[in-house]
């Protein structure tokens, strides 16, 4: 189990990826390729996470306490045990927050006149 | 375990280039989630493996990028599982030796400083010297298969005792027999000349070869736009077709694609271009090839103008070619040996084109790499004493390391990527030396070489060989460094506090290094020496001309507006007697060629003398001359009469000799009165001498001066459209240049003048070779004197500090001040009595490379080597004086008391 640490300033705005990443795992536990596979179809092949761009993101979520491994005994039938990754309650708050943020900015633009939602 | 080449396999190798702990943390899910990825239908077959790969690729570099950045900027990007031991492999450790080294370095910026800029200097000048010779000697010219072109030399032993063979000498009918020959294929003749080309926005003269048959073919490349010349533009009475070249056609037709099947004027013709040639085709530098129209066998047999170009056909060697070739010279001599007597014992050879064009070049320029060898070779020494001296101080630092753990190869990688460090950073500024250096090279090289438009370019094998340099360099100084590092023994370092000497054996190696600098310099400054008391030879010689403000141009008359000599004549009488005129202009006149570029020569038999056996007329060179020839360029009149206008095609032949002329074939006596012909025919006229001028330098100031004979151009032989004007003013020759112009113009408005240079820049291109070599080999031989210089000041003061506690106790114990400096002293005579006998060795060995361009001294001239001794020994005095002043006011209190 890796310790967790304070986030870095970093993490407090969240980059497109690490959103996405977030709301992927918002359905529930997911290992590596499905996050991966879950940020091309909400994105609609969009963002396309390399492995390597992927885990990299991965562990600076992990080291921040937004998500956490989950115990690979849990999920019984895979032929490899792979590691599965899901929300912490912090990781909740903070995917929440971040939304909300958005959907302030959003909802400040569609008050400009030129920017009105049609 | 067999290797497992599988795609995921790879994969997991590739993974070790991220951190360590990272990798330890997700590598097994990085190489679960590639294997996942692979599997989808996107990245099926050839083309979505290679897209596959790409991306993985470009994923990989990318987060690892950022994820070792993190990690060198101290981020808290590493997943550092704290209780465990940090693991490390390989690239960690040399990232860490790396920003263990660039700390170090900035510490000690003066060093590196020195290193860097003196590596660079020396790394930069090797690559513009190699830059250079690969341009012009190595690889002269990018045309295909460049070692199956060939050329024909031919050397006639019975047409002149000079042994001189040269390629523009072959007849037309020996073109046709040389087509015969099954070792060659392709074979070409052309003649080379001068066309002026008009309907652009102004006229301009091109060099021209006139071809026999297809150039492309032989050289093997295709044409840019357009083709070849056909069989029938080839034949006799074809049409008036062209091919212009690639840096003509962007010039004057602004590379224009619909040039082909367009008309240009050629000599006033229209001619329409049916081809352009790409741009690394450029045969001796011709901007245009007209088809010559006509048969070989229109020609005379013995009319030897022609170039021949061939390619030794698949599967002949040039030793194949060679043998042809006898065996047609025999054949060629029995046939026609009666009716041309220079058939007898001719000679045919095939020379590789490459070589025969740089054949003058190659000696110079492997001169000048192995020189800059050298000074690269001293400055490496140089900076690897300088790091052996900063890694005696690193002494205590290395043993700490070792005591702690480190193993003995690990510190020896450190010292090795500090010195790789260094290199890489002198690389990296060398580049920039090197493009600057080309660059101005260029600028200087004489205007010959550049019309054949070699490519002098910081190519890729260039910049490999300035990399491979660099690495050679790098190594080399870290070495000597990591030898020592690997023997240090840290319980002994550690015990000995603050004395930061090493043992005799390391002081040994550092005077070793000193002298092999000393002998390395020493050879340069030889080279250096012995180039200098060559230019001053050159200085003194007497060109037999007067130099100063003399003004040289040529011009050819197109055949096509002067028909025959009349009106050559006709022309150039009109030129110069209006140059002559000109306020300014002292006198004026027009020759066929002048010192030092004298190269027409003739046979020549004299009345009264039987003809000499074997048919081996006698040589002189053979000029043409308008009365004001000799005046003009200040050529003294010894007997008899110089040339007048009345010197005419309706009075009696006469000519003038010159000195040489009449020691060889007078033996001194008067030839006034006398008379010469010209050639074998016996039809030709009797001419008479009737005066006799001094010697001129006509191959330059080194040569000798040769026998010549000038004639009148009124009474010129053949069709000689082609002169030279000379002209002597008052002030600058340059100055008179626009006026000059006027006068021409105004005798004939189409004609252009070129070749224009001043008489001393005609001598000075002659001198060219030893000039350059004097100027680089100085440089290189100074800044080789000043590194060993600076060498054997850093090592005796080195010397001077290890010796400290002993100088110390000898003071103490009464030896005088004077005896402490004549210690030092005496060390570094020594020294340089070692370096300087060992490099005068080598300089003896190496001086007979550049025999050859010494002019008035050879290799083992005494006062060139008794002068670079002394200079060596006053430098290396002058840079032990501080250390020995140092030695000598050490206080023996001090030292003492510091135990």
């Amino acid at each position: 189990m890796t310790t967790t640490r304070e986030p870095a300033a970093s993490v407090r705005t969240l980059t497109l990826h690490v959103i996405h990443i977030l709301l992927a795992l918002a359905d529930g536990d997911r290992h590596g390729y499905a996050i991966k596979q879950a940020v091309e179809r909400q994105t609609e092949g969009a963002i396309r996470l390399g492995p390597g761009t992927l885990y990299e993101a991965i562990q600076r979520l992990e080291q921040a306490g937004l998500i956490q491994e989950v115990d690979a005994s849990r999920r019984g039938g895979d032929r490899v045990p792979r590691r599965f990754y899901r929300l912490t309650p912090k990781g909740w708050s903070t995917l929440k927050s971040e939304i909300a943020r958005l959907e302030r900015t959003v909802g400040l633009a569609h008050s400009k006149p030129r920017l009105k939602k049609a | 375990m067999a290797l497992d080449f599988s795609a995921r396999a790879c994969y997991r190798r590739l993974l070790r280039l991220y951190p360590a702990a990272f990798h330890q943390t997700y590598a097994q899910e990085l190489e679960e989630t590639f294997a996942d990825q692979r599997q989808e239908a996107r990245y099926r077959g050839w083309i979505g493996a290679v897209v596959l790969w790409t991306e993985i690729l470009t994923d990989l570099a990318r987060s690892a990028v950022r994820l070792r950045l993190v990690r060198i900027t101290g981020g808290r990007g590493g997943a550092r599982p704290p209780r465990q031991r940090r693991q490390r492999n390989l690239v960690d450790n040399m990232l860490h030796d790396l920003r263990y080294s660039i700390r170090l370095l900035s510490r000690q910026p003066g060093f590196a400083a020195i290193a860097v800029l003196s590596l660079a200097l020396g790394l930069g000048g090797t690559t513009v010297i190699f830059g250079l010779v690969d341009g012009l000697v190595l690889k002269p010219f990018s045309l295909p298969d460049a070692d199956s072109l060939v050329t024909i030399e031919v050397d006639f032993p019975k047409l002149h005792a000079r042994d001189n063979p040269f390629i523009e000498v072959v007849s037309p009918a020996e073109y046709a027999d040389l087509r015969t020959l099954r070792s060659l294929t392709k074979t070409s003749a052309f003649d080379l000349g001068n066309r002026h080309i008009s309907g652009g926005d102004r006229p301009e003269r091109l060099f021209t070869a006139l071809v026999f048959s297809d150039l492309f073919q032989t050289a093997g490349v295709s044409p840019l736009l357009g083709r070849g010349f056909t069989t029938d533009e080839l034949g006799a009475n074809g049409p008036m077709v062209a091919i212009v070249s690639h840096r003509i056609w962007t010039s004057r037709f602004a590379a224009d694609p619909a040039l082909v099947g367009r008309a240009i004027r050629i000599n006033g013709v229209p001619t329409t271009v049916v081809g352009v040639m790409p741009p690394e085709l450029l045969i001796l530098g011709t901007d245009l090839w007209l088809p010559l129209r006509a048969a070989p066998s229109e020609w005379p047999r013995n009319a030897r103008q022609f170039t021949v170009l061939a390619r030794l056909a698949p599967g002949s060697s040039l030793d194949a070619a060679n043998a042809e070739l006898a065996v047609l010279a025999k054949r060629t001599a029995a046939a026609y040996g009666k009716e041309f007597a220079e058939y007898g014992g001719w000679r045919l050879t095939a020379v590789p084109w490459a070589v025969a064009l740089t054949r003058s070049l190659q000696p110079t320029a492997y001169l000048l790499l192995g020189a800059i060898g050298l000074v690269l070779l001293i400055i490496c020494v140089n900076i690897a004493n300088l790091q052996a001296a900063r890694a005696s101080t690193r002494h205590r630092e290395i043993a700490v390391r070792i005591a702690l753990g480190a193993g003995h190869w690990r510190v020896a990688r450190q010292l090795l990527i500090e010195s790789l460090l260094i290199a890489g950073a002198g690389a990296v500024l060398g580049f920039a030396v090197a493009r600057v250096g080309l660059r101005a090279s260029i600028a200087l090289l004489p205007a010959q070489i550049i019309a054949l438009e070699p490519r002098i370019e910081l190519s890729g094998r260039v910049l490999v060989v300035g990399i491979v340099a660099s690495l050679v360099a790098g190594v080399f100084v870290g070495v000597l460094p990591s030898l020592r590092g690997r023997r240090t023994d840290a319980f002994d370092a550690l015990k000995s506090e603050g004395r930061h000497t090493a043992g005799p054996v390391a002081l040994r190696l550092r005077f070793g290094l000193i002298v092999a600098e000393i002998s390395l310099a020493t050879i340069l400054l030889v080279g250096a020496g012995l180039l200098v008391r060559t230019m001053t030879a050159l200085s003194r010689v007497d060109p037999g001309v007067n130099t100063q403000h003399v003004l040289t141009m040529r011009l050819t008359l197109p055949f096509e507006k002067y028909r025959g000599r009349a009106a050559i004549i006709a022309f150039f009488d009109a030129l110069v007697e209006r140059l002559g005129g000109l306020s300014g202009v002292r006198s004026a006149a027009a020759a066929s060629q002048f010192p030092p570029s004298i190269v027409f020569s003739g046979g020549l038999r004299f009345e009264g003398r039987p003809n000499p056996a074997g048919g081996t007329l006698a040589q002189a060179d053979t000029t043409l001359a308008s009365p004001g020839l000799f005046q003009t360029l200040g050529i003294p009149l010894r007997a008899g009469r110089s040339f007048t206008l009345d010197d005419d095609a309706q009075s009696p032949r006469v000519a003038v000799v010159n000195e040489a002329f009449v020691r060889r074939f007078y033996q001194g006596q008067s030839p006034l009165g006398s008379r010469v012909a010209l050639g074998t025919d016996a039809a030709s006229p009797w001419i008479e001498i009737v005066g006799v001028v001094a010697d001129t330098r006509g191959q330059g100031l080194i040569q000798p001066s040769r026998e010549e004979i000038y004639f009148p151009v009124g009474q010129m032989d053949g069709d000689w459209n082609q002169l030279f004007l000379l002209i002597r003013t008052d002030g600058d020759p340059l100055t008179m240049l626009p006026a000059v112009r006027r006068e021409i113009m105004a005798v004939d408005r189409d004609q252009p003048a070129y070749a224009i240079q001043t008489l001393e820049q005609a001598f000075a291109t002659g001198i060219f070779t030893q000039r350059t070599l004097t100027t680089l080999l100085g440089i290189f031989a100074s800044l080789a004197l000043l590194l060993a210089a600076i060498g054997i000041y850093a090592i005796m003061s080195y010397a001077v500090a290890a010796r400290t506690r002993e100088i110390g106790i000898r003071i103490a114990l009464g030896a005088q001040r004077q005896s402490v400096v004549r210690m030092v002293v005496g060390q570094v005579i020594r020294l340089v009595i070692a370096g300087a006998a060992i490099g005068l060795t080598g300089a003896l060995a190496v001086g007979r490379l550049i025999a050859s361009v010494l002019v008035g001294t050879q290799p083992t001239d005494p006062r060139a080597l008794l002068s670079v001794s002394f200079l060596l020994a006053t430098v290396a005095l002058v840079a032990a004086y501080l250390p020995a002043r140092r030695a000598s006011r050490i206080d023996p209190v001090i030292t003492l008391r510091g135990e």
